[in-house]
Parts: C-alpha cells; sequence; structure tokens
C-alpha cells in the first residue's frame, strides 16, 4: 500500500525532475540559481569571451605608451584582439552603452590619471567586472586615486604614491642608486601555470609600485609577490614609519577572479610591460650574480594577457548524463544503493577551441546537506565518468562537481534527483535464514486443516454412536 | 467449492481496499503539492486508515453514482465520524449504565468542545475517526467481558485494528484492556468469560495490529505493549491455576504451586541475567515495571522537539473548564456511582477515568480521550440524579417504608430546575466555545476593539501570496517547521522543514540557523541553498505565538543536535531570565532571531516596545551583511528575508597594515597621545597600541 504512495511521490518529483532537464541541467555560473534563463545567459556570455578576437579598450595616460610598449600590444593584436587606444582622459570614453558593454577587456595603461574622461569612473569599471569584463591594469609609482580604489573595490590596496617596492638586495645592475629597479625571482611566482606560463627561469624586471592584498581574501592572487628582503615606501625619504608592505606580503603582480569568473590583473608596474624591459638584459647587482640576456617579462606578460582575457585557463561543462549501471535513462527516481554511473563532458579552451579537458583530480560529490559520496572521476574518452553505489539513505539528492584550481574558472554542475528506499516489492520474497519459520507456518497450516478434518469427523462418530 | 468462492471474494475484496488506498493517498498527496526537500517517498510512517477511510467512502459513494470530490469527501468526514462517535458512546454508556444515561452520554459528547475540536467540518485528522474507534472498541471490549462470546471479541478486535491504523493512540486501548483484566483478577473477579475475552482479544489483536505498516513488529518489541503481554501470560498461569486446583488435592497443589513459583523465579532470574549481559536489559525494564510503563511511553515528552509542541504542554486547569465545562465537576459524581454499584464493566470505566484523566493532565492533546469518559460517567450522574428526583412517583409508592418521604414535590422541582440549569449553560457554553474557537480559521487572526466591531488580521495569506507571486518557482524558504505546510500549500514554494519532518537533525539545523549570530547563521543557510527566511513577529500587535516565543524551543533543539555551538544558558541573563530588552543577554541580542524579528523595529512608534513581550527591544541598531528585508506583512506579523548571494568581488572595507609584531607594549614609553604624522596612517607607536586593546577587530596582525 505504502509503497505506491511512494511512487506518487517519487513521479511528482520525476516530473520536477524532467521539467528542470528539459531547461538546462547545468549551470557554470557563480551563481547556484536554477533559472535556465541565467544559466543561457551566462552561457552566452561564455560563449561571447570565448572568441579571442574581443573587443579591448586600452586606456593611456599618452599615446606614446602605444609605441613605447609596441611589442605587448601587437601581440594583443596578432592574437585577434581588437584594440581601441585612447586617452584615458579622452572625453568620448564610454564603456557601456544603454545597458550594453562596448568591449569585452579593459586595459588600463594610465597609472597617473586623477578623472577618467567621457562617462568612464569608478562604479562603470566595477560594473563592467561584474558583467564579466576583464580588465588589466598597470600603475606605478605615479598612481593616481582612481586606480588605488579600483584596486580597493578588489581587495587589493596600493601603496601610496611616489612610494615604489625598494629591495636593497635584489636589483638591477642597472639601477641609478635608488635600488627601486628590482629583479624578482621567478621562484617568488605563483604556481600555477596557466596564469604565469611555464616556468623560464629567468628573472622578472619590475619598476614601481607595491600591493598588499587580505590573506583571508580567497579570490585575490599573488601572482609575484617581492622577494623577503624588499619593502615599499618613498625612495627619497628617509624612513619614518612602518612600511607599508613588507617582504613577501608586497605584491608586485596580483590577480582577482571575481565569482564569475571575470578577471582582473593588478601590476604595480607599467614598465613591466615594456619594451624596455622585455628586451634588457638583466643581472642582479650582487657580485657573482647570473647574468641573462633576456627577462623573463615578455614571457610572463604574454601569459598573464592570456589568463586575464580568457584565454587559458576557461573551462566548461558540457553534457551531464546520470543513469542506473545498464540503463541508458535517468529513472523518475534512483532506489537506495544502486549502482548508479554518472558522466560529464568538461571541456577547455584551447587556441579558441573547446578541446577536452585533461585532468586527474576532478571529484564527483553526491550531496544531501552533507556529501554521502565523494570520488575522483576518471577520464573515459571525452568524458569523465565514475560508478558508484547509492547509499542506503533515501531524500532529495544533487550530484555536484565544483572544480576550483588555481588559474581555472570555476567549474560547478549539480543535478538534482531524488532516491526513494525500497518498494515492497523490491525486497526479497524469500530469505534462507527464515525457513524454519516458513516450515512452522505451513506444518501449522497442514496441522490444523488435518485436526479441523479429524476433529468434524470424530464428532459425527461420536453422534452416531 | 464453497471456501475456495469464499477465498477468491476475500482477496478481490482486498485488492479492491487496496486499490482504494492507492488511489486515495496519491490523491491526497496530489492535494499538497509541496512537500520540504528531505522527506519525500516514503509514506511508510503515516497511519493509513484515515486515508483508507476517506478513500473507501468516495469510491462506494462514485460505485452509487453519487460524485463527489475526494475533497469533500475528507471534508466532512469528520463530522460524520463524530456522529458515529456519539452512537458508540451512547451503546458504551447503555451497557454500562442504562438507556437514560446512554442518551445523555451521546448528547454530551455531541455538542462538548473538548471534541468538537477535532469533528468540525475540515478536520481531516486521524483523532476524528479515531475517537470513534477508540469507544467502539470499548464498548465491545465491555460487550465481550459482559457476554463472554468470541462473536464479539472478534468483533473488539477488527474495531481495536482500525483503530490501530488511525491513530498512535490504539496503545491507550492496549494498556487500558490489559489493566481492566489485570483488575478484575486482583479484585478475585477472574471468570471464564474474562478469560475468553482477553486471550482472544489479545492473540487476534496482536495479529491484526501487526498487519499495519506503520506499526509492524512493536507490539511484540515496544515497552508499551509489554504490558499486555505480561497480563495475557499472567491470565494463562491463573486459568491453569484455576484448572489445577479443579483437579488437585490440596496438598498437591500447593506443592506444586511452590514448586512453579521457585521455576518462574528462577527463569525470570537467568533470563535478567542474560539480558544484562547482553546489554539489552532495558527491554525487561518496563515488563517487571507494570504502571510505569504507560508512564514510559509519554516519557518522550522529554525530548525537546516532542515537547516544544503547543499540545504537548500540561494542561491548564482553565482549559478543563473550557473544553468540559460543568462535565468536568459532575463527572467524579458519576465516577462514585459507579464504583459504588461496581460490576466487571464498571471496573472498567473506572480505570478508564482514572488513566485518562492523568493522561490528561500530561498533555493538552490527551484531553480529547478523556473528554469521551467524562461525557459517559456526566451522564451517568445526571441520570441517576433525574432517575431520582423525576422519576415516576407512582413507581415509588409501592416501597413507602423507604426513607424517601422527605422528598417533596418542591424538592424534587427544585433539583430537577436546577440541574436543568446547568445542563443548559453547559449547551450555551459549549455553542459559544464551538463559535468562538473551533469554528475560525487559524491563519486569518481576528482581534475585536472597544467598541465590538472586529478586526481581520490577514497577515499571513499576504505574505504567502507574495512569496507565491514574487519569488523564483523553485526558490527554497527557510522557516520554523510549524509553517512548513502553510508555505507549501498556499505559497507552493519548497520548505526545509515541515510539520511531517521526521528528521529531528534537519529541525535542530534550522533551529542552530535561527539561533547562531549572521555569518554562522550565513553557512548554514548557503550550505541548504536557501533563498528566502520566513518569521513570524507579533511584537507589533501583541500575537503571542510568534517566533520569539518559540525560541527557546528552536535554541533547545538546536543544542541536542549541536551541543558545541549552541548553549541554552547563553541565551538567558545571569539571572535566568529570557528577555529582549537591554538586559537580555548578548547572544539573544545578536543571533539572526532576533535580528530579523527587530529588524528596523526602532523605527516605529513608541520606539522599539514590543507589545507581545511588554518590553523596548535591547538592540534597536540592527544592520544585515548577509540578509536583507524582502518583505513584512501590514501589521509586521510575517516578515521575510532574501539571503543574499556571495558577493562577486571581496572589496576592502577597512584598511590593510601589516604589523609584525604581536607583542603586547605597555611600555611606559609610549605617549598618550601619540605625536602628529602625516597621512592616514597613525604612529607606529599607536599602531601598537591600538593592536594592544585590539580596538580595531579589522585590523590584521601578521
Amino acid at each position: 500500500m505504502a509503497a505506491f504512495t511512494a511512487v506518487g511521490q517519487a513521479d511528482r518529483f520525476g516530473s520536477l525532475l524532467s521539467k528542470k532537464r528539459t531547461g538546462m541541467k547545468t549551470t557554470r555560473c557563480w551563481t547556484l540559481l536554477d533559472c535556465s534563463v541565467l544559466v543561457l545567459l551566462s552561457l552566452a556570455s561564455m560563449l561571447h569571451c570565448a572568441k579571442a578576437d574581443g573587443k579591448t579598450l586600452v586606456l593611456l595616460d599618452n599615446l606614446n605608451i602605444k609605441d613605447t610598449h609596441s611589442i605587448f600590444f601587437r601581440s594583443l593584436a596578432d592574437r585577434g584582439f581588437d584594440l581601441a587606444f585612447k586617452t584615458a582622459d579622452d572625453p568620448s570614453l564610454s564603456l557601456i552603452k544603454y545597458g550594453q558593454f562596448l568591449y569585452d577587456h579593459l586595459i588600463i595603461f594610465a597609472p597617473s590619471v586623477e578623472d577618467f574622461g567621457g562617462n568612464i569612473n569608478l562604479e562603470t569599471i566595477t560594473s563592467f567586472i561584474d558583467g564579466g569584463g576583464n580588465v588589466l591594469v598597470a600603475a606605478s609609482s605615479d598612481i593616481g586615486d582612481p586606480l588605488r580604489e579600483l584596486g580597493s573595490e578588489c581587495g587589493i590596496e596600493f601603496d601610496e604614491e611616489k612610494t615604489a617596492v625598494i629591495d636593497h638586495h635584489n636589483y638591477d645592475v642597472s639601477d641609478p642608486g635608488e635600488h627601486t629597479l628590482i629583479v624578482a625571482d621567478p621562484e617568488n611566482l605563483l604556481k600555477a601555470a596557466t596564469i604565469v606560463g611555464k616556468p623560464t627561469g629567468k628573472p622578472v624586471l619590475f619598476k614601481g609600485v607595491g600591493m598588499v592584498a587580505d590573506p583571508d581574501n580567497p579570490l585575490v592572487l599573488d601572482i609575484l609577490t617581492g622577494s623577503s628582503t624588499s619593502y615599499s615606501y618613498f625612495p627619497d625619504r628617509p624612513i619614518s614609519q612602518y612600511p607599508h608592505a613588507v617582504g613577501k606580503n608586497t605584491l608586485l603582480i596580483a590577480g582577482l577572479q571575481a565569482r564569475n569568473n571575470a578577471r582582473v590583473v593588478f601590476s604595480g608596474s607599467l614598465d613591466f610591460f615594456s619594451d624596455a624591459f622585455f628586451n634588457s638584459a638583466v643581472q642582479k647587482a650582487r657580485p657573482g650574480s647570473q647574468r641573462h640576456e633576456q627577462t623573463g617579462n615578455m614571457e610572463l606578460a604574454m601569459s598573464l594577457s592570456r589568463w586575464v582575457f580568457k584565454e587559458a585557463g576557461v573551462l566548461r561543462v558540457g553534457a551531464v548524463t546520470h543513469h542506473p549501471v545498464g540503463e541508458t535513462a535517468p529513472p523518475a527516481a534512483y532506489t537506495v544503493t544502486d549502482l548508479v554511473e554518472y558522466s560529464i563532458v568538461i571541456e577547455m579552451l584551447s587556441e579558441g577551441r573547446w578541446v577536452p579537458f585533461d585532468g586527474d583530480d576532478i571529484q564527483l560529490e553526491f550531496v544531501r546537506i552533507d556529501p554521502f559520496v565523494r570520488t575522483y572521476l576518471k577520464k573515459n574518452g571525452g568524458k569523465y565518468s565514475v560508478q558508484f553505489k547509492l547509499p542506503d539513505v533515501y531524500g532529495v539528492f544533487q550530484f555536484k562537481v565544483d572544480y576550483n584550481r588555481l588559474g581555472y574558472t570555476h567549474l560547478y554542475s549539480s543535478t538534482q534527483v531524488s532516491v526513494r528506499p525500497l518498494q515492497h516489492t523490491q525486497y526479497e520474497r524469500f530469505i534462507p535464514s527464515a525457513f524454519p519459520y516458513y516450515a512452522s507456518a505451513f506444518s501449522m497450516m497442514t496441522g490444523l486443516f488435518i485436526f479441523s478434518v479429524v476433529f468434524l469427523h470424530m464428532r459425527e462418530k461420536e453422534k452416531s454412536d | 467449492k464453497h471456501n475456495l468462492c469464499f477465498y477468491w471474494s476475500l482477496c478481490v475484496t482486498v485488492k479492491t481496499v487496496l486499490k482504494i488506498y492507492m488511489f486515495s493517498a496519491a490523491t491526497i498527496i496530489k492535494l499538497c503539492r509541496k512537500v520540504d526537500v528531505f522527506s519525500i517517498i516514503t509514506k511508510l510512517d503515516v497511519y493509513p486508515g484515515l486515508m483508507v477511510t476517506a478513500g473507501l467512502i468516495h469510491y462506494i459513494l462514485n460505485l452509487l453514482h453519487v460524485t463527489v470530490h475526494i475533497r469533500d469527501v475528507c471534508v466532512f468526514l469528520a463530522p460524520v465520524f463524530s456522529g458515529l462517535t456519539a452512537i458508540s458512546t451512547y451503546l458504551l454508556t447503555r451497557e454500562l449504565w442504562n438507556q437514560g444515561a446512554g442518551l445523555l452520554a451521546a448528547c454530551f459528547i455531541a455538542i462538548v468542545p473538548g471534541y468538537i475540536s477535532r469533528s468540525v467540518a475540515g478536520s481531516f485528522d486521524n483523532e476524528g475517526i479515531a475517537i470513534f474507534a477508540l469507544q467502539f472498541t470499548y464498548y465491545l471490549w465491555v460487550k465481550s467481558v459482559k457476554t463472554g462470546s468470541v462473536f464479539w471479541t472478534i468483533g473488539c478486535c477488527l474495531s481495536y485494528f482500525y483503530m490501530v491504523s488511525a491513530w498512535g493512540g490504539y496503545v491507550f486501548i492496549i494498556n487500558l484492556i490489559p489493566l481492566h483484566v489485570f483488575a478484575l483478577l486482583l479484585m478475585q473477579r477472574y471468570s471464564r468469560r474474562v478469560y475468553i475475552a482477553y486471550s482472544t482479544f489479545y492473540i487476534v489483536g496482536l495479529i491484526l495490529s501487526m498487519q499495519v505498516p506503520f506499526v509492524g513488529f512493536q507490539p511484540i518489541r515496544t515497552s508499551e505493549h509489554m504490558a499486555a503481554a505480561g497480563v495475557f501470560a499472567l491470565l494463562q498461569a491463573y486459568a491453569f491455576l484455576q484448572y489445577l486446583k479443579d483437579r488437585l488435592t490440596r496438598q498437591e497443589f500447593q506443592t506444586l504451586f511452590f514448586l512453579g513459583i521457585s521455576l518462574a523465579a528462577c527463569i525470570v532470574f537467568l533470563t535478567v541475567i542474560y539480558l544484562t549481559y547482553t546489554g539489552r536489559a532495558h527491554k525487561l525494564q518496563p515488563v517487571c515495571v507494570f504502571l510505569l510503563s504507560r508512564l514510559h511511553s509519554y516519557a518522550k515528552i522529554h525530548i525537546p522537539i516532542i515537547a516544544s509542541v503547543s499540545e504537548h504542554q500540561p494542561t491548564t486547569w482553565v482549559s478543563f473548564f473550557f473544553d468540559l465545562h460543568i462535565l468536568v465537576c459532575t463527572f467524579p459524581a458519576g465516577l462514585w456511582f459507579c464504583i459504588k454499584n461496581i460490576n466487571d464493566e464498571r471496573v472498567f470505566v473506572a480505570l478508564y477515568a482514572i488513566s485518562a484523566v492523568y493522561f490528561a493532565g500530561v498533555m493538552v492533546r490527551l484531553m480529547l480521550t478523556l473528554t469521551p469518559v467524562v461525557c459517559m460517567l456526566s451522564a451517568v450522574a445526571f441520570s441517576s440524579v433525574f432517575e431520582h428526583y423525576m422519576g415516576d412517583d407512582t413507581k415509588r409508592e409501592k416501597p413507602p417504608e423507604k426513607a424517601e418521604e422527605g422528598l417533596g414535590p418542591n424538592i424534587k422541582s427544585i433539583v430537577t430546575m436546577l440541574m436543568l440549569m446547568l445542563l443548559m449553560m453547559f449547551a450555551v457554553h459549549c455553542t459559544w466555545v464551538t463559535s468562538n474557537a473551533y469554528s475560525s480559521p487559524s491563519v486569518v487572526l481576528a482581534s475585536y476593539n472597544h467598541d465590538g466591531t472586529r478586526n481581520i488580521l490577514d497577515d499571513f495569506r499576504e505574505a504567502y501570496y507574495w512569496l507565491r507571486q514574487n519569488t523564483d518557482e523553485h526558490a527554497r524558504v527557510m522557516s520554523w517547521w510549524d509553517y512548513g505546510y502553510q508555505i507549501a500549500g498556499m505559497a507552493n514554494r519548497t520548505t526545509l522543514v515541515d510539520n511531517n519532518t521526521w528528521n529531528n537533525s534537519h529541525i535542530a539545523l534550522v533551529g542552530k540557523a535561527m539561533s547562531s549570530n549572521e555569518s554562522a547563521a550565513y553557512e548554514i543557510m548557503r550550505s541548504l541553498d536557501v533563498d528566502y527566511v520566513l518569521i513570524i513577529f507579533g511584537g507589533v500587535i501583541g500575537y503571542s505565538g510568534d517566533d520569539i516565543n518559540k525560541f527557546l524551543w528552536m535554541v533547545r533543539i538546536a543544542e541536542g543536535e549541536h551541543p558545541k555551538d549552541i548553549r541554552e544558558s547563553d541565551y538567558f541573563t545571569p539571572q535566568g531570565e529570557f528577555r529582549v530588552d537591554k538586559a537580555g543577554s548578548p547572544t539573544l541580542l545578536n543571533c539572526l532571531m532576533y535580528k530579523m524579528s527587530y529588524y528596523r523595529f526602532g523605527e516605529i512608534t513608541p520606539p522599539g516596545f514590543d507589545r507581545t513581550r511588554n518590553a523596548e527591544i535591547g538592540n534597536k541598531d540592527i544592520k544585515f551583511k548577509h540578509l536583507e528585508e524582502a518583505f513584512t506583512s501590514e501589521h509586521w506579523l510575517v516578515r521575510i528575508y532574501k539571503v543574499k548571494r556571495l558577493e562577486n568581488r571581496e572589496a576592502l572595507d577597512h584598511k590593510l597594515r601589516s604589523v609584525v609584531s604581536r607583542q603586547k607594549y605597555t611600555s611606559k614609553k609610549v605617549s598618550v597621545f601619540p605625536l602628529r604624522r602625516d597621512g592616514f596612517s597613525c604612529s607606529l607607536s599607536f599602531m601598537m597600541l591600538s593592536t594592544t586593546y585590539s580596538c580595531d577587530p579589522h585590523t590584521h596582525l601578521r
């Protein structure tokens, strides 16, 4: 009886489920909303980002920078970016028109700007980030207030104007004497190849302002930190108070991947991207240090731009399927202790094309408030799949893949299913251990039958007697 | 061949009933579209009687081409069954006393507020049909004890089976009947009739009750049923002894008796040792303590979640009078009449009355089991009085020597008038209670002004309608479980816990979220994917059933599951009071429930004065970080908050400084007035000072 009720309910849940299935089942946006409209929107924006030929607005202090940083800009243009160069105080500047973003990416190479021109200001830039746009910011010791405010909106604090990162142990031989032309060791780079590229071993030249970030902020990445002997202060003043940033806390390059996967990179040095730094030789001023013919700036800048403009480290969820082993379609509701196969297609953007992602640490969770099952997904052809036994607990569960790795976009997929207990017809009909009881029941029945026959006949005899 | 036919027809009947049950269950469950997210599917955990009854009536009516909707059947089920209850009460009282008392009892049960509360149209509740089953089972039991016929006993068993399938209160029957038998044995009233009745009842009733899926093997496992088993064994032993007594000489009998007693003692002793050794002694305990087993079953009220239900609170004297009125005064008289003229069935009703009074005192809900016996005994009392004072004088002429000469016609008429007056007042009271307390929907509140005009507070429906219209279809609403069904039914949104949530830990989790501070609650709410939080707040209009008044229960339930995070004592003042004003404990003033209830409450006039608790609130400056107010109903009765998503970026809300030193600087060299330095940053020394006293909790020390 009761089992039928169960089916009735399960059906209801099943219909709810299939309704959802007709829409988009998985989301890769940062919200956990089930709303399929949002999913479609986010997917649409993803597809948009996937094209490398994004429109990019480049804001410069002056147009000279276009020439002094020509290698960097040329490489971007070669990779298909549509660059629009403007001075930062150009009165015709505009990022948003009629609620639409005019650009996909924004490069701000205008450290000293005091006020952006046109309708660009802090609010438009932050809403650009919140709308999914990517921003590359380069500052210098002449940092102006708008960039400092933008930094603190993203969880990064720039040091004051006229300060610079100083390192008396790791400065370049060509440094004029303030020890602000720093040679940053590649060991201080973040250990994430998607962001900083493959290790080249070449040191990086840096001259500019330092940053600090809140260590509790989970979104900010310390891409390049200073060495333990570096600090950030006014190079021309005696030190009278505690420096803003000291040692490894001094961030030279910081990144942010927001929860909507928008990416922002802050570099404390504009010169870092310059042709001069790209091509110069580098040697620490310490006696006996090795001389490198070329700095690692170019490789690092290329990798950073690849990452920040979503050419690298972009993942997406493809088809998600789940079904009992031996079947092909998911049931309206799983039964407890079913053997289930779950598979998910995960793709990565590479050279403008979506290719299967290759990772060995992707986990699947089967969650009802707490994960009841947590297991690794194995790569199996173009997709990841795993077989596992459902827990002996019924309720509404979710298959959850929550893949959050350094340098990659946040990959999230959840699929809701219901798990019901056994129907009463699904229990074993005869249990071997119960055979004594069966025997006793049946012997009782036959005994009663024989007894009643005997009883009835005995009575008749008595009567006849 | 005849047997085969019979068997076949039995099969068909069973199948039909099954089909009806399935149909009705599916329909009824369809009626409430969304349930809470955890308790899907198993409806093994309901008593099927109610659904089967409604489904059967619907099926039969449709078979007869009386087309009614199952909903209408459900609505009118309780009134129909209250009629049946009146009939069975009449029958039972007739067996106990006489026909006149039976008629009076039927009249009483028909209008008494204690039963009207469960039998108004629309109360589709287990209790509605269970009281009928209870009374009818007792009637058949009394009948079978009286006649000693297996026929009546089998009828009693079937009725008991129906009761088991309808309500958990069947344990009352399975304990009261053995108690009756036990009392009869003690009173030397053993007879073959009792033996036949009880042996048949116990065996057949046991087997039948185990057929109900939800009950299953409980009757042979749990302590509530052990009393019945014990009495069964005792009765067999007693009967066996009686049999031996007839067959053996006195000497032989005594030897055998002592042998048997010592053997039994040995067996019991060894069993106890065995069970203690295997750690199962607790199962044995209630067997030994016969009466305690009854208490044991209601000791469950010490579990906070069960105790938190208002129906499970101890009954107040007021509610005795409110629900029973004059009957509560007259029923001891009826009980006295019964005890004075004792016989087998009056022993039963006396036990019934005494145990029901006890249980009604334990919790309000069990007032329901007291009501029928009070009606019966009051009817006995009234009937005796009327018989005495209103009886035909001509009949009494025959024994004229009796000392009833003193009762003149005046006294007779005065007493009769008084009695009739009492009955009239009882009828008036019943009508008043029914119209005022049990006829209005609890979801719409009514209040009366000084001039008698009525105010309707429709805040609940307003809020549920808002939820229905303005939130996402798949939004999850967190609220205390009391409102689960209402949110599911009226707002059509998914809830976390509802009135049928059996899993204590889910409720405890919601309780923990409500009683934690905002950031801890936010973690819980995010892990539960909560979109909205709904609370009931009565501070503006003085509605006492709001969430702050229930709050201590949430704390207790949460403490039961998470004793490390939530402690009830934190929510009291050092003096042990639960106060919402300035003297209240800081934990209370900062917990989520308090903040949600009193958010912006300081802005209304008089500022922050809570009319329910007659206090000015202690925390008027409430700000939310992770929540935002989404809706507040007209009289602030329902407040709904939206749970914000995580921010896209985490902006800095304070200056980051890296101060290396963690050691305390209490040096006297540090000047109290720091030297003036430029810029934002205070002097180093001052920074040290501030870290010492940790003025700014956000200052990050590295």
